[in-house]
């Protein structure tokens, strides 16, 4: 029974909440959080707030891969774009984005285009990192195999080098994507006024719990719908590899 | 040719600072180097930096010592026994994708203090990271190396010290740096809205009172304290574990 | 006098140095050999005395430091060289007909055309029912066997092959042995091969050619006076035997050198 233990935890809950072991303010039973949930989705709200999030969420992820993989695949192709980007990478990878979001503020002014750089900056530097990756790592005889078999120029890169560094590609997608996700929600905790992420702060301020753990969980199903798709789709697109680990 | 590599940033600054000083950036959003640089400076002297970057440091070490060992301990079980990889990947598999900054509500309930419902918020993904990257771990670990070692006679701790851990510690240390990373986005987000002290803290407040220079500051310290957390990381790795690479890719 | 006429392959003078800390490590040392139309010439050497190496120069995927490769291309249009690589090298992304018909696509051979050699090929060397699997599903044997489909599918002047039945199981590595000397006696290609058996150069070779140990230079050619078609049960002629005794004792001198220097760089 392989969701013996979520459900029995959810039942825990439920008793222990019924009967305030578990203070029913701070922790509605799932009973009614489910209740609420199908409430505040039938009302209409909910859809908004989560398009919005998705919208935000679209459009940076797309700001992100569209210059990433193509500046991930020259750097790696390109040893002097290499050595002329990787100052930057080396600084600004490992830093939090969230923390650029006061500055883009300040230059783009408290709005959607700050919001969505934010997202977009923290998916950029994944998959760029992924992508380069990918083509460092790859296996060099697979080059020589090219050349020796009159692969060259544009049809090297596009018959080996492309779909030799694509698992890599893919990977840095879906890392860039949670990573998009993170940093929307980020956002709109702290400063947006829309969002689901913002939900769950509005509600959290209010103390309306039930509704809270209600956007709570409606952001959990997204995750789940987007690493579930994505890894099908990466699983559907590398037919040719053996497996995929657990990620 | 990897002058290009000193030559590209020291490139971007000093055009940075002659584009401000001449006004072609405006040097409101956008102070010269040079002036961040004498701000930076000033408040490392005035001991607000070091205060603000010590607590964010004694966070993100809670968090790692709040994250690592059960995530250790659940990553072995789960790589041993199929049954508890089989029970608890559903939760995982639920929980895991919710970005944690929205746990802050949820933990804040259940804790009474703030510093701590902050750091255990920060502790959330790289427990889920470390005791994925861990059960991988034991699972690549070679079946033929574990019987050999049942074999001869290593059992129940001798064998968790002398065969599991270090055949999986380049795992653990992998699914570290990546948790450190995710750690760090949370913790200063959290910082941000809820926290009075701490580099996120100190970002948002000098934003909010719209001291630009100290926001510049603000940042170019979170940046460093990155860049030296995954320098650091890497450092001790080398030290700790010479024998191998980093196993990147095997993670997330 | 029969009438003049140049080597199929003409290797002059090649040396080869790999740059790297210092003065560099030279991995070739003024090889000079020539290889004739239709000739199968076996290499072999200790480890690491650069038979790759010359592989490589000769399919010029890297260049020499000196010297010279020249290949006499007899028909129009057909690739000098195909390699057979050491560890197969397949496109994992490519099921073993794609695999196969790599080369003729990048000429632009137009598809029936090319599919229709890619499946000959794949006959050739026993894999039709594998077509469309991917390189992942086949065993260490059957992935070989598909390199070496790939190279014969290419047509190449000459067939470059380094070490293509090192990786195999002594059954397999027998069986394909057989099959070898079936392909090149049908399609009578011009072949380089390295290997590490004395017996499979023999079995294989018109003549042998032994490098040194680190760096390569030639230090004997052997022929190989054991008639054609051969087939395995010339390894129990006595001439083979005189033969393999004869030319272990010249490789047996090499091998211990390059034990003895890596002995010493240990220390
Ligand atoms: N790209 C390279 N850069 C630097 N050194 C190299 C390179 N390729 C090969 N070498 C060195 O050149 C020498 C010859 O290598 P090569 O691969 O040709 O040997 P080999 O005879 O094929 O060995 P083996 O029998 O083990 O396959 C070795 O010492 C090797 O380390
Ligand atoms: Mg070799």
């Amino acid at each position: 029974m392989a969701l013996s233990i979520p459900l029995s935890l959810l039942v825990l809950w439920e008793v222990f909440s019924q009967t305030s072991i578990l203070s029913p303010r701070y922790f509605p039973p799932p009973t009614l959080v489910a209740a609420t949930l199908t409430r505040l989705l039938a009302g209409g709200d909910l859809w908004g707030e989560t398009l919005v999030t998705l919208n935000r969420l679209a459009i940076a992820f797309v700001l992100a891969a569209a210059p990433g993989v193509p500046a991930g695949l020259a750097m790696g192709l390109f040893r002097p774009v290499r050595y002329a980007i990787e100052p930057y990478l080396a600084l600004l990878y490992p830093l939090p984005k969230i923390a650029l979001l006061p500055l883009l503020l300040i230059v783009l002014g408290v709005g959607e285009k700050a919001f969505i750089l934010t997202g977009a900056i923290s998916a950029f530097f994944q998959i760029v990192i992924s992508t380069l990756g990918g083509v460092q790592t790859m296996d060099p005889r697979l080059l020589e195999v090219g050349r020796n078999y009159g692969a060259r120029g544009i049809a090297l890169f596009r018959k080996v080098i492309l779909p030799a560094t694509l698992p890599a590609i893919l990977t840095g997608l879906r890392l860039g994507l949670g990573l998009a996700l993170i940093a929307v929600i980020a956002v709109e905790f702290v400063t947006a006024k829309s969002g689901l992420g913002h939900l769950v702060f509005r509600y959290w301020q209010m103390l309306l719990t039930a509704e809270m753990f209600a956007a709570f969980v409606l952001v959990g199903l997204i995750g789940l719908a987007f690493t579930r798709g994505l890894r099908a789709l990466q699983r559907r697109t590398l037919a040719w590899k053996e497996e995929i680990g657990w990620q | 040719m990897s002058w290009i590599a000193v030559a590209s940033p020291l490139l971007l600054l000093v055009g940075w600072e002659i584009a401000s000083a001449t006004g072609l950036l405006r040097a409101v959003f956008f102070p010269r180097p040079t002036t961040v640089a004498e701000h930076f400076l000033r408040l490392v002297v005035d001991g607000s930096l070091p205060h603000h970057g010590g607590v964010t440091v004694m966070r993100v070490a809670w968090t790692v010592l709040l994250a690592t060992p059960p995530a250790v301990a659940v990553g072995l079980a789960m790589g041993i026994s199929r049954r508890t990889r089989e029970g608890l990947d559903p939760l995982f598999a639920v929980i895991y994708p919710i970005p944690s900054v929205l746990f802050l509500p949820l933990i804040s309930f259940l804790l009474r203090s703030a510093e701590a419902a902050l750091v255990v918020t920060g502790a959330i993904t790289p427990f889920f990271l470390v005791a994925y990257t861990t059960m991988t771990g034991v699972q690549q670990l070679d079946r033929t190396v574990l019987e050999a070692a049942t074999h001869y006679g290593a059992r129940g701790w001798r064998l968790f010290l002398k065969v599991l851990l270090p055949g999986t510690l380049p795992f653990i240390f992998t699914g570290l740096r990546l948790g450190l990373g995710y750690a760090l986005i949370v913790l200063i987000a959290v910082e941000m809205v809820s926290a009075r002290d701490g580099l996120g803290a100190l970002l948002w407040l000098s934003w909010g009172i719209l001291k630009v220079e100290e926001m510049y500051a603000a940042l170019v310290a979170i940046a460093l304290l990155g860049a030296f957390l995954t320098w650091g990381l890497g450092l001790l790795r080398a030290r700790l574990l010479p024998w191998v690479e980093d196993v990147a890719g095997t993670a997330r | 006098m029969p009438p003049l006429r140049s080597p199929k392959v003409l290797i002059r003078e090649v040396s080869v140095v790999f740059k790297g800390r210092g003065s560099g490590l030279l991995a070739l040392d003024r090889v000079s050999l020539e290889i004739e139309a239709g000739e199968f010439l076996c290499l072999v050497g200790p480890s690491g005395c650069g038979k790759s190496t010359l592989l490589r120069v000769c399919a010029g995927l890297i260049p020499q430091t000196s010297g010279e490769v020249t290949i006499q291309a007899d028909r129009p249009g057909a690739p000098l060289t195909a390699m057979v690589f050491q560890e197969h090298a397949l496109l994992p992304w490519r099921t073993v007909l794609d695999n196969v018909v790599f080369g003729p696509e990048n000429r632009g051979v137009p598809e029936a055309d090319r599919y229709a050699r890619g499946r000959e090929m794949l006959a050739l060397v026993g894999l039709t029912p594998f077509a469309g699997a991917y390189p992942h599903q086949l065993s260490g044997g059957m992935k070989q066997r598909v390199g070496i489909a790939r190279a014969l599918a290419n047509d190449p002047e000459v067939l470059l092959m380094d070490e293509p039945l090192a990786a195999l199981d002594a059954q397999t590595r027998t069986i394909m042995q057989e099959e070898l000397l079936r392909i090149w006696a049908e399609l009578g290609k011009t072949v380089i091969y390295v290997t590490h058996s004395i017996d499979e150069a023999l079995l294989l070779g018109d003549r042998i050619a032994l490098l040194t140990a680190r760096p390569g230079r030639l230090k004997q050619v052997f022929p190989v006076a054991l008639g054609r078609p051969r087939g395995l049960e010339v390894r129990a002629s006595p001439e083979f035997g005189a033969l393999v005794d004869k030319i272990w004792a010249e490789l047996r001198e090499e091998v211990l050198r390059t034990m003895r220097e890596e002995e010493g760089t240990r220390r």
